[in-house]
This record gives C-alpha cells, structure tokens and sequence, in this order.
C-alpha cells in the first residue's frame, strides 16, 4: 500500500451554497511524496486539505461527492480523531492554533488526545524537541515568542503524534522572507529524518525554492496575472517630511521625506518597529519630533477595523469630505455603495478604508502589511489600486514582507532593524546589495535574481 | 508553610468556600460574619504570599458597598422595634435595626474576602485542570475555558488597535461618559466579528492535534491531593464552627 491519499472524482461544496467548490477532482499522492497545491484565494485549497484531514465534511455539513480514500481505506470509515494522529496539520496563523500557556503543555496536550500514557510522555517529549531542535524553548511562554518560532512549535506539536502524513497550510504567510526561508531548510532536513508524506498549500511557491516535486493545480482555467514593474509617478514637491520622530518605548530618532506621489515600502524583520513607525507618524500613539503634513491615512492590516457605519457610501463620506459620490465612481465602488462594509470581500474592504481615506482628505496614505495572505489576484489587484491612486498624486508608506511585490511598486525603500531607521534608500539599489539585503532578512525578489543570472 | 493555601488543591479549596458560604448564608445575626471575616484574614495572613496593597485595591469596592448597606438599611429599615440606641440628628436608630445593618455589611465584607481569598491564591490554568481530574469536568469545557484564557491578551490588544484606528477616523473623541459607552459597541462588533473567525481556527487546530472531547486516560500534569489539603480544610471547618457557635464561648 503506498497511496496515502486518493481523492476519485470528487465534489464538494457548503450547505448553504449552490456552486460547487471542488469539482470532480482526482488526484492521488503517494508515501513519501513532497506535493503542494496551488491556486488563487476562493479556489477551494483550503477545503481540499480539510478534507483530507477529516475535519471536513463532518464540521461544516457540506455536501461530498466521489470517494477519498486515506492510507486505501474510505475517509469515512474513520473514527473521530483516528486520522488526525496519521495525516497531522499546521495551519496558517500562528496565533490561534495553540490552546496552551507554554510549549510543553501544549506538546503534552497533544499527548493526552492520544493517551499516551505518562510515563512515556516525557520520552516522547523529550524526543520530538531534540528531533526539531526546539529543546531550549521547552519552558517558554508560546505567546511571546515570534512568528516563526511558533511555526515551528506548531509543526513540532504535529510531529510528536509521529504522523505519515503532515499537512501544512501556507505556514509561511505570516513570516519575513529571511524566516520563511530559514523554516523550509529547516522543513527539508526533518522531512529526511523522518521520511514522511508533505502535502501543502501554497499559492506563492517563490520562498520554497525546490523544496516540492510535484504541484497540484487547482487553477479553474484562470491565469494569475503578472505584476509588471510600475512606472514611478514621484513628483517634486514634498507631501511628508518627517524630522527626529521618536516614540517612547521602542521606536528611535527617526527623519525622512517623501515626495508626491511617491511609493515607499518600509521593511525589516519581524519585530523591528514597523508597526510603531506607521502609528507614531498618525499620532496613534505618544510621539516627540515633528511630521509635516497633519493629514495621514492610515489602513491597518484589517481594514474593517476602521469602519464605523452600516454602509459603503456612509463610510466613505464619514468623514464630512463633499466628493463622496465622485470617490465612489472612481475607485469602483458604486456597485457596491449600498453593502455593508463587513460584508464585502477583503479586497473591497480595503478599497473602502484607502475611499474613506482619500474622502478626509488625507493625500499621504499608510498601509500596514497590505500583502500577507493575499493571493496573485489579490495582489494585482492591490497593485493597480495603489498605482492609480499615487498617479493622481497620492504618497503611499507600505509595510510589506512580499519582496516581489515590492520590487515591482516601490520608487524608495526604507529599511529597519530594532526600532531604528537604518535608511531611505532607491528601490533599485537595494534589491542589489546582498549585504543590505542579509542584514534586514531580507531576500532579492526573483526578477532580480534571474537578471544577475543572465549577465553572469 | 506560608504559601499552603497556594499550594492547596484548588477544586478542595473551591469545595470547602462554597461551604462556608452556604452556611453563613444561614446566620443572620452580626456577629457570625464578623468572626469568620476576622478569621479569614487570619488564615489568609498566615497561609498565604498574597500582595496585600492589591488585596486592599480589590476590597476598596466592598468597603464602600458594605457601608451602604450599612447605611440605608439604618436610614430605610421597616421594622423599628426595640429600645433605641443611637440618635442623629431627628433619627432614632433601635437596636433591631443596628443588628440588621451590622449584619449585612459583615456578611458582605466576610463574602468578598473569602471570594478574594480563593481568586488571588490560585492560578486560573490549575485551577480548571483540578475541575477537570477531582470534579470530572467534561474536557470540551475545561479545554475551551483554557482557549479564551489564551486569547484574552490577543482581544485585548486588538480593544486598543480597533479604537486608534477610529480615532484616526475622527469618531472616539466623545467627551462624556455616555457617548464613550455606547462608542465601545462600534469597537465590539469588529471585535466579535474577529473573535469567531478565531474561535473556528482554534477549534480545527485542537481537532487536528486529535482532540476529541473524551475524557483522558493520563494526565501529564497531575493535580493532587494531601495531607495539607485535609489539614487546611480542617482550618476552614474549624474557623466556621467557631463562627457559628460564637454564641456559647461570646456569651
């Protein structure tokens, strides 16, 4: 028996939904295979992997046509919590998949699902820290720790049931480039310790290199559009000019300026301030030093959080600005005027919050990690939001990880590292300096890489 | 020894107050109250490495209710029988209804303490872990407790993301406490909206890590019981008798 997974011909789709979401799909992996499916956001990945994981269709009432066998017998014949200890899962958001204060806990926890018995869970505990060497994080509080060392808890959390299979959803969409690369080499060596079955989602293959081989498309006849590298549209005057900024806990003296119409992407690791900058600079929080241009915007990661009214047009006129209706037209909202803000899809959302934005009046526009966990139609569409916008004289600061993204929108880049602005350099010089690159875990965007390549 | 009622098994201690409590609930008089209270403090002095200026932090409430009661059941009392006892100003106060006001502000003083006497000596994790190995609390419950204990920070920090991000929007700058209050119902709908997102994701997660909600045949950490968790509820037993019967040793 070497199929571990064998989905023949089949549908699925929500109870309360008439499309179906996966059709009459067929595909099989065998024991020891490395296999990721792609496709755009809504294409059905992520159902395809809970059904493979069993949580679907019990948990969500939908509707299955076809077979899935698992390890040559029917998903169905399993009992509840039978399969998860063979096919284990890693999910996206590393902030809500643990359920315990510390990592032994909630190793132990797992533990308990299986009845281990007692004696043998320090063992076992023992085992699968030295196995992912994560053993000086044994006592550590999960909450504290950084995006990817959580992954990492995570995946550890999988490999103490000893599965077959381990399945892991987009675990690097929350991480740094620099971090994301560092846990698919540290993936690979663990993957030929313990010679098993990896399936993933993925719908930017970029950071894993040759990790897979073989891909899954669910592609539904549709080509990702390609970002093409944009035109600057900086102008002379200055709209934002920042001189000595300093927060009070973490940020430091900070001063740059930035022109109309400008693009600026604003990098760094996880952790360094970058958050804090975007906040201090709109007076979020306590801030010394000046910035001129009293009128920011500001778009957090979740736009819905800014929204305060029952529907589009009245959040977008929220703020008393009389050119609503032309705003509406513009960035094509008009459809949509009359749905409610939560109601929209993320990109909509988002589209709203930067209407409402431009509705106050307010021509400099900060955005807080707009790309994570946005797929390529997301993304071009986010692209051509944002070229619009800084064509008719709009100033962007965007907080991004996506290099690729960055590379193909930014006129200037500002780096930072531990709450100190390291400096406001041209797009291009950066994505060429190795040095510059290593010191903010950073990566080169793949366009670059390939021109290198070709002149050597 | 001085961190026992620290170290007592926390559904035993949760058992032996709600005890107490049931019992005193039973006296009327203000005397019952008044020597468990003392007691209370007593113990808590004794067995106990809580912070005592949070301790008086938390109380400050309870003093204030305790004198209200105090207060208006003198002023409203209905029955004003008796020999009276005390006068201010044109009011007459009657022994009887000294007794009930006395009565009632040492019967909240003696219950808020002891209330606070089990939350700052226990930690809330062992605390569900004990319900769920010595009372048989169904795991389902005790695991999701332990979730949202989790998340309480995660939701917190968001509180304070959601109202920047409306200050920014020009809303949230009400003045009076009214409009604040009702302001926090615009901050709570993205937060719930949030909070179910989450709630779902967590939920797959322990069902991926195996969690089926069935009882657990071993624990990894064990919650015992002792010979001080005897030793102590024999303290809580004694120091109620005592209480009750103040009546023959008070005279």
């Amino acid at each position: 028996m070497h199929e571990v997974i064998h989905f023949d011909k089949v549908s699925f789709r929500y109870p309360d939904e008439e499309k179906w979401i996966l059709e009459e799909l067929s595909f099989t992996i065998q024991r020891g295979e490395r296999v990721v499916i792609t496709g755009p956001s809504g294409c059905g990945k992520t159902t395809l992997l809970y059904l493979c994981n069993r949580l679907y269709p019990d948990n969500c009432d939908g509707i299955l046509l076809g077979s899935v066998k698992l390890f040559g017998k029917n998903s169905s014949s399993f009992i509840p919590g039978e399969i998860n200890h063979r096919i284990a899962t890693v999910f996206q958001d590393p902030d809500s998949q643990f359920c315990m204060q510390t990592v032994e806990e909630e190793l132990a926890f797992t533990l308990e699902n299986l009845h281990v018995k007692r004696d043998e869970m320090e063992n076992r505990i023992r085992d699968v820290l030295a196995l992912t060497d994560l053993t000086e994080f044994r006592y550590a509080v999960i909450q504290k720790l950084s995006g990817g060392q959580k992954q990492r808890i995570a995946t550890a959390c999988a490999l103490i049931m000893k599965p077959e299979v381990l399945l892991l959803d987009e675990p690097l969409s929350h991480l740094d480039p620099f971090t994301a690369k560092k846990y698919v080499e540290w993936l690979d060596e663990l993957q030929q310790k313990c010679a098993m079955t990896i399936v993933a989602i993925e719908h930017r293959l970029d950071l894993w290199g040759d990790f897979f081989e073989r891909s899954i498309s669910l592609n539904k006849n549709e080509m990702a559009p390609i970002l093409i590298k944009r035109k600057s549209s900086k102008q002379k005057n200055d709209s934002l000019v920042v001189n000595k900024l300093q927060a009070n806990t973490y940020l430091q003296e900070t001063s740059f300026t930035l022109k109309r119409g400008e693009v600026a992407v604003l990098a760094g690791p996880n952790g360094s301030g970058k958050s804090t900058l975007l906040k201090a600079l709109c007076e979020l929080i306590p801030s010394s030093g000046s910035v001129e241009s009293k009128l920011l915007g500001y778009v957090p990661q979740s736009p819905e959080f800014l929204f305060l009214t029952k529907n589009v047009r009245d959040e977008v006129g929220f703020g008393g600005g009389d050119n609503t209706e032309e705003l509406l037209a513009r960035l094509q909202l008009l459809p949509i005027a009359d749905s409610h803000p939560f109601a929209v899809s993320h990109g909509q959302k988002r589209r709203v919050a930067i209407a409402a934005m431009l509705s106050d009046g307010r021509e400099v526009i900060l955005m807080d990690e707009p790309t994570s966990g946005q797929d390529a139609k997301a993304l071009s569409e986010l692209f051509q939001l944002i070229d619009e916008r800084a064509r008719e004289g709009t100033t962007f600061l965007i907080v991004t990880h996506d290099m690729e993204f960055a590379y193909c929108l930014a006129d200037s880049i500002l780096l930072m590292n531990d709450g100190r602005l390291t400096g406001q350099f041209n797009a291009d010089i950066v994505w060429s300096d190795d040095h510059l690159l290593m010191d903010h875990n950073l990566l080169s965007p793949k366009e670059v890489i390939l021109r290198e390549k070709c002149f050597a | 020894m001085k961190n026992a009622l620290h170290r007592m098994n926390p559904s035993v201690k949760f058992l032996a107050i709600t005890i107490c409590m049931f019992t005193m609930a039973f006296f009327f008089d203000p005397w019952t109250p008044l020597v468990f209270w003392a007691g209370v403090l007593v113990l808590q002095f004794f067995f106990s490495e809580i912070n005592w200026k949070r301790w008086l932090l938390f109380m400050l409430p309870f003093f204030v209710t305790s004198f209200g009661y105090f207060w208006t059941t003198l002023v409203f009392a209905e029955d004003s029988s008796g020999s009276v006892v005390w006068s201010i100003w044109n009011l007459q106060i009657t022994e009887t209804q000294l007794n009930h006001a006395l009565s009632l502000s040492f019967r909240v003083l003696a219950f808020s303490s002891l209330s606070l006497l089990f939350a700052l000596t226990t930690n809330p994790v062992t605390f569900i872990l004990s319900l769920m190995q010595q009372l048989r609390l169904s795991p389902k419950i005790a695991y999701g407790v332990m979730v949202g204990y989790q998340f309480l920070p995660v939701l917190k920090d968001e509180f304070v993301q959601i109202g920047q991000a409306h200050r920014l929007r020009g809303a949230g700058g009400e003045k009076n406490t009214l409009q604040r209050l009702l302001g926090v119902r615009r901050i709570l709908i993205p937060m719930l909206a949030g909070a179910v997102r989450k709630a779902e994701r967590a939920a797959f997660a322990m069902e991926a890590r195996g969690f089926t909600g069935e009882r657990r045949s071993s624990y990894f950490r064990v919650i015992s019981m002792g010979k001080l968790d005897i030793a102590l509820v024999s303290l809580f037993l004694f120091l109620l008798v005592l209480s009750c019967t103040h009546i023959w040793w008070l005279g």
